[in-house]
């Protein structure tokens, strides 16, 4: 009896000390975590029950929910809002299917197969400022624009395409940018792929066409999933080309330069826009829910003891 | 070197009812070489992480020589292990793999060096010393992973299916060398296979395991003359033992028209239960084919050169039974051919839950 | 070009189609990759030739090359945005990996016991969107006196970056073979031991991944740095921004910067570029 009880004691000891030299390695980076993103998101809930102008410097004041019932009155927060889901939502789909028909086209071997690789993820590499810009000025533009000296030698009229189709313009960037990430994804997820597996659909008379929707796509699931996942967590933060390109002309001020604008972009109304950004926090939380459930397909039994 | 000893130890993965390892009370002498065997999930492999430390005991107690190490890390216990795909360590050279372990026990480098040449020197592998692990062959990294073990001299060798990744021919060369190696070195073993050809082969004793519990640990000719329970007897000896389910009558029990003379401590074992049913054991050696017995039509001839088992179709309960029979290397029977079957040999009866019957 | 594309044919399976597809992964390459093109071929002409009709027949200049890194007094040089930028860039990513092998190797090979739960935690600070933490952290680096320094920005990329790394690197610690570390363990090596002689070396390739891909968000960040650094500690975003300007022609000399800016991360991902591969998607997805 005296032997179980002791034995039961140290076990309990043993597995305490095994957890905590499980946690340790871990601590430095959760703490780290914990401060540089949770404290300020504790300041921003704090902020955004007060009203509170800095330049010029005004006392903060208490408002409670003022901010909140405001924000939902503003329509610019409205267009915000969708301007945002337009621009996240077209990015990551057309980069993932460009990425994944461009993957399709490099998984063959052909001459010079390994530069064209180099030449396709550029973009990605490219500094988002810079990507702007040189779009911008060297593509887009009116005066400069390699695009409207196309169109002119075509006999038609220049187009200023950033300001009459801000939203695309700026689309169409992140597509440029994104795609080789998405193509990087797939790729790998290709070459994932079984050849013993291949072989067996072509024995089995499997058309071409069968074998891509029955085993490749089935195959290459989780790889999309991940790149929809990663793209969306960086595309719907996108600022530097909007700050870029449009500057935040009509129609493609989404929600980060939207709160920027407010804040200290020049409005420095810091109140309102921590409210702002408490609500992109909060439906942040409803997508990356969803996000974290494709996650957790892809984790999806794995686990190490 | 050390005896190894469990004691009603018990490995219960969390989330599961049912233990992996059941109760399991076995006693390894110093020196000697260990064989644990049975199907895949019976928990071989997870008995000897439970030696290794690798694995938590949640109920019982282990013991290496004195020491009690149910609660010891991997690291306290004095032990080596020879991993089923080696695990060598892909960075080092065939050098430093043998050498990592004296490394962490700050062994000085001019000792550990002469450790691992001399390793090197017993298991020739003395040119590869500076190669990695990728530039070997598969025998060659399974004698690295040896020597990994050897050049520690630790208290216990744990080896969990070393040979399996081998093909068969060096298979069977290394099997024979390693036993070698062990009785030279004297370190006791507990070694993990499925095969049990290689228990047989290896083992000083063997112990069966099925669904975690043991069944029976046994030198291998004791073994294989007297299985304690039905699975021990069917899962020893290849081509399996035939087992037949058969009524008991008046008479005694009878393979189709084939009447069985039993010992007479099986007899007496029968009459005293109520039983009706019983599984009537034969190795294929223990049965000729004849003039005279039990007729059948022969389906399979194996001829594996020094003998043949010939698969005979007889009458069983008004069902047909495939009986395995042994028969001379250049045997005339074919396929189609009618037969008869005899008994030439010792039989097993195994009551209806399995457990042996008489002696 | 035509050449290659030629060549396609007789290296690949034959038959038209086969060419034909050749032909157009190298036309989609080339067409990805015209705007780089571009902007490189721009830096090497005058302002007026790169305001005029796009064309390629010109004199290539070093002209805007030299005048981008001249130091100009009370403007942000050239030397000074780099050498911000190569700080806050080694560093964060030297910090990022300090914390995130421990963790990795504490979310996969010997993992907490919600190790899923802390993961997902990790990953769902990079759903949180930079601007609703860029008001307090404005507020708390003024409060601190630490606007304008390179020391925030370091903190700020080291937290920007961990959750990618972690996850990266757990991924390619899982693929460590279990009986490797269990190899080490009875062998005597201790947690650090076990992550020094034998883990590392076998991910090396994935550790590089990872670190490269730190560098490259660091080194391509500009919200964070143009927000809270923009008298001070500035970075090459900031810089390449600055030869943006309203009066005159500027592509050429932007162009100059630009290739300037880029060329650093473009090279190491080049060069990088299959261990990318791996990194990103082989690692991410066990």
């Amino acid at each position: 009896m005296a032997a179980t009880a002791s034995r039961s004691e140290a076990v309990k000891k043993l597995q305490r000390r095994e957890a905590w030299r499980r946690r340790i390695p871990l601590l430095p980076a959760l703490l780290f975590t914990i401060v540089v993103t949770q404290v300020p998101f504790l300041f921003s809930l704090w902020y955004s029950l007060t009203e509170w102008k800095i330049v010029p410097p005004e006392p903060r004041q208490f408002v409670g929910v003022d901010n909140y019932v405001d924000l939902f009155d503003s329509r610019f927060f409205r267009e915000a809002v969708w301007t945002s889901i337009l621009m996240t939502v077209f990015a990551v789909l057309l980069s993932v299917i460009l990425g994944t028909l461009i993957a399709l086209l490099l998984d063959r071997k052909f001459f010079g197969q390994g530069f064209v690789r180099t030449l396709l993820i550029t973009p990605f590499l490219i500094m988002p400022v810079v990507a702007g810009l040189v779009w911008k000025n060297q593509m887009y533009s009116a005066t400069f624009g390699v695009f409207n000296w196309v169109i002119e030698g075509l006999g038609f009229d220049r187009i200023e395409f950033v300001s009459r189709w801000p939203l695309w313009s700026i689309v169409i960037v992140l597509v440029w940018q994104w795609t080789p990430f998405m193509m990087l994804i797939i790729l790998a997820g290709l070459q994932g792929q079984s050849a013993s597996v291949l072989e067996a659909a072509r024995v089995d008379g499997a058309s071409p066409r069968a074998t891509f929707f029955q085993i490749t796509l089935p195959h290459l699931r989780p790889y999309l999933e991940l790149g929809v996942l990663l793209g969306s967590i960086y595309l719907i933060q996108v600022f530097d080309h909007v700050a870029v390109i449009t500057g935040g002309g009509p129609g493609s001020t989404n929600v980060p330069y939207f709160v920027f604008q407010r804040s200290i972009g020049g409005g420095w109304q810091f109140g309102l826009a921590s409210a702002y950004s408490i609500v992109v926090v909060v439906a942040s939380i409803i997508i990356a829910t969803f996000g974290l459930r494709v996650l957790s397909g892809l984790l999806e039994g794995e686990d190490p003891a | 070197m050390a005896e190894v000893r469990y004691e009603n130890a018990s490995r219960i993965y969390p989330g599961s009812e049912i233990p992996a390892v059941n109760e399991l009370n076995l006693d390894i002498d110093d020196g000697e070489l260990l064989v644990l065997v049975g199907p895949s999930g019976s928990g071989k492999s997870t008995a000897l992480r439970m030696l290794a430390g690798l694995e938590f005991v949640d109920q019982g107690s282990v013991y290496i020589g004195e020491n009690d190490v149910t609660l010891s890390p991997p690291q306290d216990r004095d032990i080596a292990m020879v991993f089923q795909n080696y695990a060598l360590y892909p960075s080092m050279t065939v050098a430093a793999n043998m050498g990592f372990a004296l490394k962490q026990q700050k062994v000085p480098k001019a000792e550990r060096m002469e450790r691992v040449r001399e390793a090197a020197r017993i298991l020739d592998l003395e040119e590869y010393l500076d190669r990695k692990p990728k530039n070997l062959s598969g025998g060659q990294r399974q004698r690295v992973a040896m020597g990994r073990a050897i050049v520690r001299k630790p208290q216990v060798f744990l080896m969990d299916e070393p040979l399996s990744n081998l093909d068969a021919k060096l298979r069977v060369q290394t099997r024979t060398e390693l036993a070698d190696l062990q009785a030279r070195l004297g370190v006791t073993t507990v070694y993990v296979t499925h095969d049990q050809v290689e228990a047989m082969t290896m083992g000083h004793r063997v112990a069966v395991l099925k669904d975690g519990v043991l069944q029976q640990a046994d030198r291998p000719r004791t073994l294989y003359s007297k299985p304690v329970n039905r699975f021990v007897a069917g899962f020893i000896g290849s081509p399996a033992m035939n087992l037949i389910d058969t009524d008991v009558t008046s008479e005694g029990v009878a393979i189709g028209t084939l009447g069985l003379t039993l010992d007479p401590s099986v007899s007496s074992a029968l009459t005293a239960q109520d039983d009706r049913e019983v599984t009537v054991g034969v190795r294929p050696e223990h049965l000729k084919l004849s003039t005279a017995g039990l007729p059948g039509e022969v389906t399979v001839v194996e001829e594996l050169g020094s003998e043949s088992f010939v698969h005979v179709t007889v009458e069983h309960r008004g069902e047909p039974l495939v009986l395995v029979v042994r028969d001379a290397g250049e045997t005339t029977t074919t396929r189609g051919d009618i037969v008869h079957v005899d008994v030439a040999g010792p039989t097993h009866v195994f009551e209806n839950g399995g457990a042996r019957l008489g002696e | 070009m035509s050449g290659g594309a030629a060549a396609g044919g007789v290296v690949g399976k034959g038959g038209p189609k086969s060419f034909l597809l050749g032909v157009l992964a190298w036309v989609v390459g080339l067409v990805f990759f015209f705007p780089v093109f571009w902007m490189v071929v721009n830096g090497f002409k005058t302002e007026e030739e790169a305001a005029a009709d796009p064309s390629l027949i010109f004199d290539p200049t070093m002209e805007q090359y030299d005048e981008v890194t001249a130091e100009t007094t009370g403007l942000l040089g050239f030397g000074e945005a780099f050498s911000n930028s190569l700080w806050a860039v080694a560093i964060s990513t030297f910090f990022v990996m300090l914390m995130a092998v421990p963790a990795a190797y504490a979310l996969s090979i010997r993992p907490v016991a919600k190790w899923r739960d802390v993961l997902f935690f990790f990953i769902s600070t990079k759903f949180l969107p930079i601007v609703a933490a860029i008001l307090p952290l404005w507020i708390i680096a003024r409060d601190l006196d630490l606007l304008n320094t390179r020391l925030l920005l370091i903190v700020l990329y080291t937290a920007m970056n961990l959750p990618l790394a972690i996850w990266m690197l757990r991924s390619f610690f899982s693929e460590v073979p279990r009986e490797l570390i269990e190899a080490a363990q009875i062998d005597g090596a201790s947690i650090r031991g076990q992550i020094t002689s034998v883990i590392l070396p076998i991910v090396a390739p994935g550790l590089a991944a990872t670190a490269l891909l730190c560098v490259i968000f660091a080194w391509n960040e500009y919200f964070l740095a143009v927000q809270l650094n923009n008298a001070g500690g500035e970075t090459v975003p900031i810089w390449v921004t600055g030869n943006v300007s309203t009066r005159g022609n500027f592509l050429a000399k932007l162009s100059a910067a630009s290739t300037l800016a880029t060329l650093p991360v473009v090279l190491a991902g080049w060069i990088a570029q299959k261990r990318m591969i791996r990194g990103l998607a082989m690692g991410a997805i066990k």
